[in-house]
């Protein structure tokens, strides 16, 4: 009996846990602020976004003609999308406690700004941002890019 | 013109026009909504330019060239380029910091009053995200600080959420000793790292 009431309690105690650290590992932010006709592309399905749907690693967001959308990272970092931009977020790791960080987008169309969070007093090393033909690295601070075809 | 001569003739046409349609990229540096100045870096295989002044801008016309030189971006230029991206910018967030006693998840006496704080800010801005983050003091092992830490980010999680808060829009995430608030020495007990961070977005 005693080693039942044991099991149980561990069964309940991994479900608990499992469902505690579930939100950590999925979104890695949300869209804030959004204007006109918004996408994510998740794998092969286009995603309509409405203000505080949550963004994941891999995601692509793309904004329409006269569209914009502001981005809000776990580690409080922004970026923000102009009228016809696409932006792939490759890679996105906070875990301050393990001391792991990474912040890898690809800009590939449009413009942006990007506003450095907790990532970027912690561990900016482990920021960068592709674009075509270029790469940005970059150490606590604001930028404005524009990326054309 | 002899055939040799069409062939190269349209083959500077073509790597002209290559050229001509080659991606550009433009990268302005500016200062934080605090007027901090950071630092930026871009690279293309031809070389790289680093941008450490407030509006450097550098621009970029092909991979196998080195980015321009450090030009300023003026007002003009930023208003006709980016008024777009700017306007949907996120509003900056407002920070809250809870305090709590020694060895504990249990918020100190003072602090208590700053939960209906943050739910009084999250129902103004109609928050979509809001961050908790748990941290400790110096003292006691790595192990039993990352637990603490997370049981008082926890703590405040509950709080919220007691008080109306969807846990939709809760992040929460624990640090463990590794980012004080006062920076310590390994072993020292500092009573403003035993904190729980919350950002209101």
């Amino acid at each position: 009996m005693k080693t039942t009431l044991l099991g149980l309690f561990l069964i309940l105690l991994s479900a608990s846990l499992s469902v505690a650290s579930a939100p950590q590992s999925d979104a890695i932010g949300r869209v804030q602020t959004l204007k006109g006709t918004v996408s994510i592309q998740r794998g092969n399905n286009a995603l309509a976004v409405s203000i505080g749907t949550p963004v994941l690693c891999s995601d692509t967001i793309r904004t329409g003609k006269a569209a914009a959308a502001g981005l809000v990272m776990a580690d409080d970092s922004t970026l923000s999308l102009g009228p016809n931009s696409e932006l792939v977020l490759k890679d996105y790791v906070f875990n301050p406690k393990e001391g792991k960080f990474s912040f890898v987008t690809k800009m590939a169309k449009g413009t942006f700004s990007y506003l450095s969070g907790i990532i970027g007093k912690l561990a900016p090393d482990s920021i960068r941002m592709e674009m075509p033909v270029a790469t940005i690295a970059v150490r606590g601070t604001k930028l404005l890019v524009t990326v054309e075809e | 013109m002899n055939r040799y001569g069409t062939f190269l003739l349209v083959a500077t046409l073509f790597s002209l026009l290559i050229s001509g349609c080659a991606p550009r990229h433009t990268v302005v540096l500016v200062p934080d909504p605090d007027g901090h100045v950071g630092k930026a870096e871009v690279t293309t295989e031809g070389g790289k330019q680093l941008l450490e002044k407030s509006f450097g801008m550098t621009t970029v016309s092909s991979s196998s060239t080195a980015p321009s030189p450090v030009s300023v971006a003026t007002p003009e230029y930023i208003a006709a380029t980016f008024s777009d991206v700017l306007a949907i910018e996120p509003s900056p967030s407002e920070k809250f910091i809870l305090y709590f006693n020694s060895s504990t998840a249990e918020l100190v006496a003072e602090s208590r009053s700053t939960i209906a704080a943050i739910v009084a800010s999250i129902k103004k801005r109609v928050a979509v995200s809001v961050s908790i983050s748990g941290h400790s003091d110096a003292s006691g092992s790595t192990q039993l600080n990352d637990k603490l830490s997370y049981n008082r980010a926890q703590t405040v999680s509950e709080l919220l959420i007691q008080q109306g808060v969807s846990p939709d829009i809760l992040v929460v995430t624990s640090h463990g000793k590794g980012n004080q608030l006062v920076p310590t020495a390994d072993g020292v007990a500092e009573p403003r790292n035993r904190r729980v961070e919350v950002i209101v977005r």
